[in-house]
């Protein structure tokens, strides 16, 4: 067990004389046993990450460490780690036994007793001890993914290193796998890295997430944390589904003012945004408030037209119009029971506490949110995860 | 009488009726896929059925006479057709040496354009594969300084014990390993790159990974180029003949395809020729059925 840190990690591939930069001066600090989840969207960087932790591509410049020992110029034979690839790279002409053994067979100096003992408790571990002597091509999806799973568990290493491990699996059988995958982790109590690039399963499994765009870290925190504090426009729009809703807003004194609508910062908010003029308002569609009534005269209140309503059972997504605007501009997550008819004319509030601001001309975060409002939640989810 | 008009009438529906469902029969058959592509495989069909199985056929039948010289055709009478010629084959030493000579040639030849194709194939597929690497393996030779290559071809040279004239053997095997090449490389880039990673990341050196992890997955790579060797090993004559442009080879190379010919061209010897003919055609069947039997298996006939 090790932390794994990466510090001023770069990486440039040479594409016909042209220098593409896939990770950039990239700082990670991975505690031991810790879960930490790449995510972001494809040509992010998160892959090369992951590939240049366990070797198979060599950084540019900076350093790579596991523990106290620098290991970005070891081949990864050499390095302690075990990686899951998003394919599984199961051996189809070797049956599950001699896929998982073969690691240890290669890599470490155990007598075949002592190897088929591993390799057994692993798979009786994973509940795959009846397929032990299966081919890979005889086997589902799921069952392959555990395959890959135990190839990387008997290894025992210090770092796990998972690529989009959940990808190919359907979407019922993820969920079950995610869990499942967070409890193994748990138990094991492994660093790892997991890499994807879809939100939820950032959300739900990692203990921190490092959101990258770019090639660029853009936030490393707790999931509560990304979720609620983003760093950026990057990343409030990155988490959360559907999307984090943004205003591009001209701020006139405490007023953010735009064609659509107008909206006041109270005092203590609008001294966030103090010179600047270009301000980028965001507001997530559950925190957004909508009255029947249209009263003209209440402050803040937002007239918008529905536009078209999602049911998704539990709650329905509400696409509305605000202004004149032509095009739905805003979504909202309703209670499941609330009707609201298209053409409906209605009336939008954001909440003073639930509102992020960010610099119109960078995308940086002016204001969030304060997590003391979720703390509550916050202690929950640690509670989930330990 | 209204009854026997009905009965002729009844008679003459039934008639045509018969009639129509003959024409509509036609009609649909002049339509089905067998009856339109009629023109398209009919002719390579009877070719291929006059060329090769009549082939096979009638030199099957010229085995069973006693046919040589230029004199007179084969006498096919039933009497006179009879196993004579295989029970001679059996009997002459000769055709046993021939038959050690093809073996060997089929073993040796074959394991030898294997194994250097399979070299070759995966150094080009490496250098397609890690592309910084190509370089230094199709440069290898220019880094050799000029002197070293000269020496080289001094050696190749030489008339007494020059290495040309033990190139001249392998020429076969050169040849053919350009073959095996194509169908490992082929093998070899059906193999995904995470291949390659997830036995490094297993710990696994190079040659490791090969051994253990590319090379058996090229099985069915590997089946059918040797399919293709062991058939060609097994007809080599021409090869054989136009490096020694005569009839009597050497007696080290001297096969079952090279006695063959010189039996009937050279001592017209017909029927004795097309006795051993069979034997070859056996030979190569032999070696065939178990790659059917396999492609069989795998489901891919």
């Amino acid at each position: 067990m090790a932390n794994l840190t990466l510090s001023g990690t770069t990486k440039i591939f040479d594409d016909g004389g042209e220098d593409i930069v896939a990770v950039n001066d990239l700082d990670l600090d991975i505690r031991d046993g810790e879960f930490v989840v790449l995510v972001g969207p494809s040509g992010c960087g998160k892959s090369t990450t992951l590939r240049m932790v366990a070797g198979l591509d060599t950084p540019t410049s900076g350093t790579i460490s596991i523990g106290d020992e620098p290991i970005q110029d070891e081949r990864p034979q050499e390095r302690d780690i075990a990686m899951v690839f998003q394919s599984y790279a199961l051996y189809p002409h070797m049956t599950v036994r001699e896929n998982m053994s073969f690691g240890l067979e290669e890599s470490t100096d155990m007598d075949d007793d002592e190897i088929r003992e591993t390799v057994e408790d692993a798979a009786e571990t994973l509940g795959i001890t009846e397929l032990l002597d299966r081919k890979p091509g005889a086997l589902s999806g799921g069952q392959q993914q555990r395959v890959a799973l135990g190839r990387a568990i008997v290894r025992n290493p210090e770092v796990f290193l998972l690529d989009e491990p959940l990808s190919n699996l359907d979407a019922k059988l993820r969920a079950q796998m995610r869990t499942e995958l967070q409890q193994l982790q748990n138990d094991l109590g492994v660093t790892t890295v997991y890499v994807t690039h879809d939100q939820t399963e950032a959300m739900t499994m990692g203990d921190r997430i490092a959101i990258l765009d770019g090639g660029e870290l853009q936030q490393l925190g707790t999931p509560m944390q990304c979720y609620h504090e983003p760093a950026n426009v990057f990343v409030a729009g990155f988490l959360g589904e559907p999307a984090m809703n943004f205003f591009d807003l001209e701020r006139d004194g405490d007023l953010l003012v735009s064609d659509a609508f107008q909206y006041e910062l109270p005092s203590e908010i609008a001294t966030a945004v103090e010179g600047k003029t270009d301000v980028t308002l965001g507001v997530r569609p559950e925190s957004v408030e909508i009255t029947d009534e249209v009263d003209e005269s209440e402050h803040n209140l937002i007239p918008a037209t529905v536009d078209v309503v999602e049911p998704h059972g539990d709650e329905n997504a509400v696409h509305l119009r605000l202004g004149d605007s032509d095009q739905a501009n805003l979504t909202v997550m309703v209670d499941g029971m609330r009707y609201l008819a298209s053409g409906q004319d209605v009336g939008v509030r954001f909440p003073p506490d639930a509102i992020h601001l960010f610099d119109g001309a960078t995308g940086e975060a002016l204001y969030n949110r304060e997590l003391t409002n979720v703390e509550q939640v916050e202690e929950i989810g640690t509670a989930q995860s330990v | 009488m209204a009854g026997s008009r009905d009965t002729v009438s009844e008679s003459q529906n039934v008639g045509t009726g018969a009639e129509r469902d003959w024409q509509t029969r036609l009609e649909v058959f002049s339509k089905s896929d067998f009856a339109r592509s009629f023109p398209y495989w009919f002719v390579p069909f009877s070719i291929m059925g006059l060329g090769v199985y009549g082939g096979i056929g009638y030199n099957t039948l010229i085995s069973l006479t006693d046919y040589e010289g230029f004199n007179e055709g084969p006498d096919f009478s039933p009497g006179n057709l009879d196993l004579e010629m295989y029970v001679q084959t059996v009997n002459d030493p000769w055709v046993w040496t021939t038959s050690k000579n093809t073996f060997v040639l089929l073993i040796v030849f074959t394991t030898v354009t294997m194994v250097l194709g399979l070299f070759l194939a995966v150094m080009l597929d490496r250098g397609i594969r890690y592309k910084e690497k190509i370089q230094t393996i199709y440069l290898l030779p220019m880094a050799l300084s000029f002197v070293v290559t000269a020496q080289f071809w001094l050696w190749m040279y030489n008339v007494n014990n020059g290495l040309i004239n033990l190139l001249l053997g392998a020429a076969l095997i050169w040849q053919f390993s350009g073959y095996a090449m194509v169908v490992f490389l082929a093998g070899l880039q059906s193999i995904p790159d995470d291949q390659f990673e997830a036995a490094q990341v297993d710990g696994a050196s190079v040659l490791r990974t090969y051994w253990r992890v590319i090379i058996p997955q090229l099985k069915s790579s590997s089946v059918s180029a040797a399919v293709v060797l062991v058939i060609f090993a097994l007809k080599a004559f021409t090869f054989l003949f136009s490096m020694f442009g005569q009839y009597r080879v050497p007696k080290g190379t001297d096969i079952l395809a090279t006695l063959m010919v010189r039996e009937a061209f050279k001592l017209q010897n017909w029927a004795y020729a097309a006795a051993i003919a069979t034997i070859l055609l056996l030979m190569a069947l032999a070696v065939i059925a178990p790659y059917l039997h396999y492609q069989h298996k795998q489901g891919s006939l």
